[in-house]
C-alpha cells in the first residue's frame, strides 16, 4: 500500500513553481482573489508533501521514482525526482514553513505595494527550493540552486526604490554567485569523468571505487565552497547580514527554510559521495565550528534587531557544518544531528523572524537602541520571542536542548579538543546574544521612543501563525525517535543520554555565557557603554566591522575589478581602440590629402610645365625658325632671282650656247655610260 | 524549392514592401512581418528531412564558367541560425511599427529590412562559397543604409565605420575564397574541404588564418571589435538587435562553417592545427573579459549592450575553439562544447536582440541614454522591466533562462577538452570567472535602469507594438531555457569534426 499521492514528487514543487507564474492573471481579478489563490496553491503543496511522509516511514531507506523526463539531450540529461528521507524532510520543511509565512504575510504585508509581486516571487521560492531537494541529480538540483538565489534576490530588492535594498540584493547574486560557479565547476568535472548528474549513479560509481581520488577531492572541496556561499558561512557569510533589507516575512522564510539550507542540504546530500576525501570532512567541521564562534561574536554586538537573528542564522548553521563535519559516515549520529538541528533552527528563527517583524512593522525601527520596555504593551511578542531565547540557547525542554545536545555529543565522539572547546564557546555565545537581546528589547522601562510610537499587539493573523511555530519550538524535541525513525538512522534515542554529565556541563556552559549579560544588562554593575569604550575597545572595533571581511572585499572589489575596468574603459577603450580605427583614417585621410596636395599637383603642375614650355619652345621655334626659314626662303628667292637673271643671260637664244650644251650633255651621258658600263 | 523559395520570396517583396510603405508604414511593417513568417514556415517544412537525414540541399545550374552549382544547403546548425533570424527580423519588424514612428521615408527602411533579409538568412542556407559570400555582401550594405540612413547622433560615421570594418574583414574573405577555388578548382564547401585534404598544408594554413581573421571582425573579437560599440549604439534599435541577434553572429557561423568545417580538417595532423585553436581560445577569453570589464563601468545604455555583446562573443569564441578532431587516435576538443556553442548562438540572439529593444524602448521613452540619469522605472514601465529581466538574466546565464544551458555546455566541452589538452582547464576556469562579472554587469545595468529612485517623471509603458515584440521574445527565452530541446536536437543531428 502506497499512501503518496500520484506524481506528488513532481508536483509539489511544480505546483508552486507554475502557481506563480498565475499569481499576476488572479491579481488581475483582484487583491483578495490572489490571496487566496496563493495560500491555496501553498496548502496543495503543503498536503503534497505531507503525503510522501508515510511511505518514507514505513519505507526501506529510499524510494525512488523511476519516472524520468527526457530533458537536455545529453547523456544523463533527463530529469527525475529522488524520494529519500532527507528530501522529504526538506520538501515538508519548505512546504510547511511556506505556507505559514504566506499566512503570516497577509497580515505583515497587507497594503504594501508590489504585492503581486511579492507572492508571485514567494511561490517560485517556495517551489524552486523544493525542486532543488527533490531534484535526483545534480543538473537540475543546480538549476533550481540558481532560480532559488535569483527569488533572494529580488526579494531582498523588493522594497526596490531603497538604495540599501538594492544593493544588499545585489550582494546577495553577487556572492553566492562565487560559490555558484564553483559548485558548477564541481558537477561539471563529476560530469566530465562519470558521464552522469544522477546522485544515484554517482554514488554507486564511487562506492564501487571507480572515481579517482584528484577528481573526486577537486569535486568535493568546489562543492564545499558552494555551499558555503549558499550556508553564508565563513568568508563568505556577509551577504547574509545586508540580505536583511527584505520584509521581513521574505527573512523568516530565507532563514528558515530556503537559500541558506541549501548549502546544508547539499553537503548533506553529498555526504555520502565525498565522505571518503582526506580532509573533507574536518574542512566542513572547522568551517561550522570558526562560523559558529565569529556569527555568534557577531550577533552580541550588533545594535539591529535584526541583525541578531541575522548573524545568529550564520552562527546556528555552523552548528550544522560541524556536526555534518563531525560525522564519521554518511547516515551516522552527526549526520542526524545537523538536519534535526536544522529543523529546529527553522522553527526557533522562523519564529524569531515573525516575531521581530511584529516589533519592526510597530515601532518602524530596526535599532534595538531606542527599544525598551515592550513586554508591557506586546505581551504575546514578548512571550514568543522568550520561546525563541529558550529554544534557540537550548534550555530544556525545548527543541533546541535536545538537536544542540545530539551535535555537542557527536563533536565530542571526534576527540578534538579543540573542536569541542569552540562549539561550547559558541554555545554560551548564543544564550549570551539571546539574553541580551531580550533584555534591551523588553526588560526595563519604555524608551522614550518607544512611548512616542504607539505600540500594539501585532494583528491576530501575525500572532496565529507565529504560535504554530512556537508550539513546535516546545514539542519538536520530543518528536526525536520519531525523526530518527524517519530518516532511518542507525541511532537509540533514550531520555537517560540527556541527562548525562555532557549535557550539565552544555548548562553549566550557558550560565557562564549568560552571566556577563545579567551583570551588564540586568544588574548593570558594569556599563555596556563603559565597556565598549575601555577595556574592550579593540575587540568592540572588529566587531563593529564585522571582522573586516566586507572591509577586505570592498577594497579588494575596488582595486581588483572596478579600477582596472576603468582604466581598461577609459584608457584601451575609449581613449585608445575606439579611436584608433579614426587615427588610422585620420591617418590615411591626410596621407590621401598629402597625395592629392603634394603628388597629384605635382603632377597637374607638370603636365602644365611641360605644355609651357613646349609652348615656349614652340614660340621661340615659331619665331626664330619661322624667321629663319622665311630669311632662307629670301636668301633663296634672292639667289634664284640672282641665279635665273644669269641663266636668263644664258638663254639668250645664240645658237652655239645650245650646240656647246648639247655637247657637252653628250659626253656628260657618254661619260656616265662609260661609267656605268661593265667591261 | 523550399530554400529557393526563401530567397527568392524577401527578393520579390522588396519593390512591393517599398510601394506599400508609400501608403502606409504600418502595412509595410506588417507586410516585412509575413514574409518573414512565411519564410520561417518555408524552412520549418525541412526540419523533419534535416532530422532524418542530417542535411537538406538543393542544386541549381549557375555561372558554369566558374564550375559553380547555385547550392543551398541546410543542416542542424544552418537551420537553427536561419530559424532564429527569422524570428529576430519578425520581432524587429513588429517592433519597429511603434519605434519608428516619428521617422521619415520609412518605406525605404522595410524595403532594406527585407533586402537585408535575404543576406542574413543566404549566409546560413548556402554552401557555395560564391552564394555565401555574396549574401555576406549582401549583409553589409542595407545595413549601412539603415544605420546611416535611420541612426541616432551622427549614423554615418558610425555606418562608415562599420561598413569600412567588416568591409576590410571582408577582403580577406575573398581572398582566401580565390585561394580555395585555385586550390581546388571548386567553391563548393563540402566538395573543397574533401579536395583541400590534398593540397599543400603550408598553404591552406595561411587560408585559414585569411578566413578566420575575416570572419573574426565581423564577429567582433577583441582587438578588432571597434566597430561594434559604434555602430551598436547608434543603430535604431531594432538594427541593433539584428546586429547583435545575426550579424555577429554570422562571423560566428562562418568560422564554424567555413573555418573549421571545411578548411581545418585538412590541416588537422599538423601542429598548426592545436596552436590555431589555441589562438581561438585566447582571444575568446580575452574578448569575454574585455567586454564584461568595459560594460561594467560604461554608462551609455545601449553600449553596455554592445560591450555585452563583445564579451558573449568571446564566450562564443571560446566554444568554438573546441572543435573537435582527432589525431593518431587521441580525440582534441568536444563535441559538447560545439554544440553548445551553437546553441549559445541561438539563445544569445533570442536574448540579446531582446535587450535591443528593452534598450531602444527605454531611450524613446525616456529620451535619455545615460543610465546615471534614470532609475525606478520598473515602476513606469512593469512589461519592459520583466522583459528586461529575463533577458539580462539570460545573458548572466541564470538558470532556467536560455543562455544559462549553452554555456554550461560551453563550459563542459572546456572541461572535456582539458583530458587531452591541460591548458583548456585553465581557461575554462576563466571563463568559469567571467560569467561573475557577467552577473556583476547585468545587474548594475538593472539596478541603474529600473531599480532606485525615479528620476524622470514623465514615463509611459511602451508603445503596444513594441510590448508585443519584447514580451514574445522574453517568453521565447523562458522557453528556449527550460525546455532546449528542439534547438539541441538540430543541432546534435550534425556530426562535427
Amino acid at each position: 500500500m502506497t499512501w503518496l499521492l500520484p506524481c506528488s514528487p513532481w508536483l509539489v514543487w511544480i505546483i508552486p513553481s507554475l502557481a506563480s507564474l498565475f499569481v499576476p492573471l488572479a491579481a488581475k481579478i483582484n487583491g483578495k482573489i490572489r490571496d487566496y489563490f496563493v495560500i491555496s496553491a501553498s496548502l496543495l503543496t503543503v498536503v503534497f508533501a505531507v503525503s510522501m511522509v508515510p511511505d518514507v516511514y514505513f519505507g526501506t531507506t529510499q524510494i525512488v521514482t523511476d519516472v524520468t523526463v527526457p530533458w537536455v539531450p545529453v547523456p544523463g540529461g533527463q530529469a527525475g525526482v529522488l524520494v529519500d528521507p532527507l528530501s522529504t524532510l526538506f520538501a515538508n520543511l519548505i512546504a510547511f514553513l511556506g505556507f505559514i509565512v504566506l499566512v503570516y504575510s497577509l497580515g505583515y504585508m497587507a497594503h504594501k505595494e508590489g504585492l503581486t509581486r511579492y507572492y508571485f516571487l514567494m511561490l517560485l521560492f517556495i517551489g524552486a527550493m523544493i525542486g532543488l531537494v527533490m531534484a535526483d541529480n545534480f543538473l537540475l538540483m543546480f538549476v533550481f540552486w540558481e532560480v532559488v538565489g535569483l527569488c533572494s534576490y529580488a526579494l531582498v530588492s523588493f522594497w526596490y526604490k531603497r538604495p540599501e535594498a538594492c544593493n544588499a540584493g545585489i550582494k546577495v547574486f553577487l556572492m553566492t554567485r562565487v560559490g555558484d560557479i564553483c559548485l558548477l565547476a564541481a558537477i561539471i568535472i563529476l560530469y566530465v569523468n562519470l558521464h552522469t548528474f544522477s546522485f544515484r549513479t554517482i554514488i554507486n560509481l564511487v562506492q564501487e571505487g571507480k572515481v579517482a581520488l584528484p577528481i573526486l577531492s577537486l569535486a568535493s572541496f568546489l562543492t564545499l565552497i558552494g555551499a558555503i556561499a549558499k550556508s553564508a558561512q565563513l568568508p563568505l557569510h556577509t551577504w547574509l547580514y545586508g540580505a536583511m533589507e527584505a520584509p521581513t516575512s521574505v527573512s523568516c522564510l530565507l532563514h528558515g527554510a530556503t537559500m541558506v539550507k541549501g548549502g546544508v542540504y547539499l553537503i548533506a546530500r553529498t555526504l555520502i559521495i565525498f565522505y571518503t576525501v582526506p580532509m573533507w570532512l574536518t574542512t566542513v567541521a572547522w568551517i561550522g565550528v570558526i562560523t559558529a564562534v565569529i556569527g555568534a561574536t557577531l550577533a552580541l554586538e550588533t545594535p539591529d534587531i535584526k541583525g541578531v537573528p541575522a548573524y545568529s542564522t550564520i552562527s546556528q548553521i555552523g552548528f550544522m557544518f560541524a556536526a555534518l563535519g563531525a560525522s564519521s559516515s554518511p547516515q551516522s549520529p552527526g549526520w542526524f544531528a545537523s538536519l534535526f538541528h536544522l529543523l529546529s533552527h527553522a522553527c526557533f528563527q522562523g519564529l524569531g523572524f515573525l516575531a521581530i517583524g511584529s516589533i519592526v512593522h510597530q515601532l518602524g525601527t530596526r535599532d534595538m537602541r531606542k527599544m525598551g520596555g515592550l513586554r508591557r504593551s506586546m505581551p504575546i511578542t514578548f512571550a514568543l520571542c522568550l520561546v525563541v531565547i529558550l529554544a534557540r540557547s537550548g534550555i530544556p525542554p525545548f527543541c533546541g536542548f535536545f538537536s544542540k545536545g545530539l551535535i555537542a555529543s557527536t563533536i565530542w565522539s571526534t576527540g578534538d579538543c579543540v573542536l569541542v572547546f569552540l562549539i561550547y564557546a559558541a554555545a554560551a555565545l548564543t544564550f549570551a546574544y539571546s539574553l541580551r537581546f531580550l533584555v534591551i528589547t523588553f526588560a526595563g522601562e519604555e524608551s522614550d521612543y518607544v512611548r512616542k510610537v504607539h505600540v500594539h499587539e501585532a494583528p491576530a493573523l501575525m500572532i496565529a501563525s507565529s504560535s504554530v511555530l512556537a508550539v513546535l519550538c516546545v514539542i519538536l524535541g520530543f518528536f526525536e525517535p520519531f525523526l530518527i525513525r524517519f530518516m532511518h538512522v542507525p541511532l537509540e534515542f533514550n531520555m537517560g543520554s540527556f541527562m548525562s554529565l555532557e549535557s550539565l556541563m552544555f548548562l553549566v556552559v550557558l550560565f557562564i555565557g549568560g552571566f556577563p549579560i545579567y551583570l551588564v544588562y540586568i544588574r548593570k554593575s558594569l556599563s555596556a557603554d563603559k565597556l565598549r569604550k575601555g577595556i574592550l575597545s579593540p575587540i568592540g572595533k572588529v566587531l563593529e566591522n564585522g571582522y573586516y571581511f566586507d572591509f577586505v572585499y570592498d577594497s579588494f572589489l575596488v582595486t581588483s575589478v572596478i579600477k582596472p575596468s576603468r582604466g581598461l574603459h577609459q584608457y584601451v577603450e575609449v581613449a585608445g581602440l575606439e579611436r584608433l580605427p579614426y587615427l588610422i583614417a585620420g591617418g590615411a585621410m591626410h596621407l590621401a590629402q598629402g597625395v592629392y596636395n603634394y603628388v597629384d599637383g605635382f603632377l597637374d603642375r607638370m603636365c602644365y610645365l611641360v605644355a609651357d614650355h613646349t609652348m615656349i619652345v614652340a614660340k621661340g621655334t615659331h619665331k626664330h625658325l619661322e624667321t629663319f626659314l622665311d630669311e632662307l626662303c629670301y636668301i633663296f628667292a634672292g639667289k634664284a632671282m640672282f641665279h635665273g637673271s644669269r641663266i636668263k643671260k644664258m638663254h639668250t637664244g645664240a645658237l652655239p650656247h645650245f650646240v656647246v650644251a648639247a655637247v657637252l650633255g653628250f659626253f656628260i651621258l657618254c661619260i656616265l655610260l662609260l661609267l656605268t658600263m661593265s667591261w | 524549392m523550399a530554400l529557393l523559395l526563401t530567397l527568392l520570396l524577401p527578393s520579390v517583396s522588396v519593390p512591393i514592401i517599398y510601394m506599400l510603405g508609400k501608403k502606409s508604414d504600418k502595412i509595410a511593417a506588417l507586410a516585412v512581418a509575413l514574409v518573414s513568417i512565411a519564410d520561417l514556415s518555408l524552412l520549418l517544412t525541412t526540419v523533419s528531412t534535416v532530422l532524418t537525414y542530417g542535411k537538406h540541399v538543393e542544386s541549381y545550374y549557375w555561372i558554369p564558367m566558374l564550375g559553380s552549382e547555385f547550392t543551398l544547403f541546410v543542416d542542424g546548425v544552418s537551420l537553427s541560425m536561419a530559424i532564429v533570424t527569422l524570428i529576430l527580423i519578425v520581432a524587429a519588424a513588429i517592433y519597429s511599427i511603434n519605434y519608428m514612428e516619428e521617422k521619415t521615408a520609412l518605406s525605404g527602411y522595410y524595403a532594406l529590412l527585407s533586402l537585408l533579409t535575404i543576406g542574413l538568412v543566404g549566409v546560413f542556407i548556402t554552401s557555395n562559397l560564391l552564394v555565401f559570400y555574396f549574401c555576406w555582401e549582401l549583409m553589409l550594405v542595407p545595413t549601412y543604409f539603415i544605420i546611416g540612413g535611420w541612426g541616432y547622433k551622427e549614423p554615418y560615421r558610425a555606418a562608415f565605420k562599420f561598413f569600412i570594418f567588416t568591409h576590410a574583414g571582408a577582403v580577406f574573405v575573398l581572398l582566401s575564397i580565390g585561394a580555395v577555388y585555385m586550390l581546388t578548382g571548386n567553391l563548393d564547401m563540402f566538395q573543397a574541404q574533401t579536395l583541400l585534404m590534398t593540397a599543400s598544408p603550408d598553404v591552406v594554413k595561411w587560408v585559414l588564418a585569411s578566413f578566420t581573421l575575416g570572419f573574426a571582425v565581423k564577429m567582433a573579437i577583441v582587438p578588432v571589435h571597434m566597430w561594434l560599440p559604434d555602430a551598436h549604439s547608434e543603430a535604431p534599435a531594432p538594427m541593433s538587435a539584428l546586429l547583435s541577434g545575426v550579424i555577429i553572429e554570422a562571423g560566428a557561423y562562418a568560422i564554424f562553417r567555413v573555418s573549421l568545417s571545411t578548411v581545418f580538417p585538412s590541416i588537422a595532423a599538423s601542429a598548426f592545427a592545436t596552436q590555431f585553436l589555441h589562438v581561438l581560445m585566447v582571444f575568446g577569453v580575452l574578448s569575454a573579459f574585455y567586454g564584461a570589464f568595459t560594460s561594467l563601468v560604461e554608462n551609455d545604455i545601449k553600449r553596455i549592450v554592445a560591450y555585452s555583446s563583445i564579451s558573449h562573443m568571446g564566450y562564443v569564441l571560446f566554444g568554438l575553439s573546441l572543435f573537435p578532431f582527432s589525431v593518431n587516435g587521441v580525440a582534441y576538443g568536444s563535441v559538447e562544447g560545439v554544440v553548445g556553442t551553437v546553441l549559445h548562438l541561438v539563445n544569445h540572439a533570442v536574448s540579446k536582440g531582446l535587450l535591443f529593444l528593452v534598450a531602444g524602448s527605454i531611450m524613446r521613452q525616456t529620451g535619455v541614454r545615460d543610465i546615471r540619469k534614470m532609475g525606478g522605472l520598473a515602476g513606469k514601465m512593469p512589461l519592459t522591466t520583466i522583459s528586461s529581466a529575463l533577458a539580462v538574466f539570460s545573458i548572466a546565464g541564470v538558470p532556467p533562462l536560455a543562455c544559462f544551458i549553452s554555456e554550461f555546455l560551453i563550459f563542459v566541452g572546456g572541461v572535456q577538452a582539458s583530458g587531452s589538452d591541460s591548458f583548456y582547464f585553465w581557461s575554462t576556469f576563466l571563463m568559469l570567472v567571467a560569467t561573475v562579472f557577467s552577473l556583476a554587469y547585468v545587474l548594475r545595468f538593472f539596478l541603474k535602469v529600473f531599480l532606485q529612485s525615479l528620476k524622470i517623471k514623465e514615463v509611459k509603458e511602451a508603445s503596444v507594438f513594441m510590448t508585443i515584440a519584447m514580451i514574445a521574445l522574453a517568453v521565447l527565452v523562458l522557453i528556449l531555457g527550460v525546455w532546449p530541446r528542439f534547438f539541441m536536437d538540430l543541432i546534435n543531428s550534425v556530426s562535427f569534426g
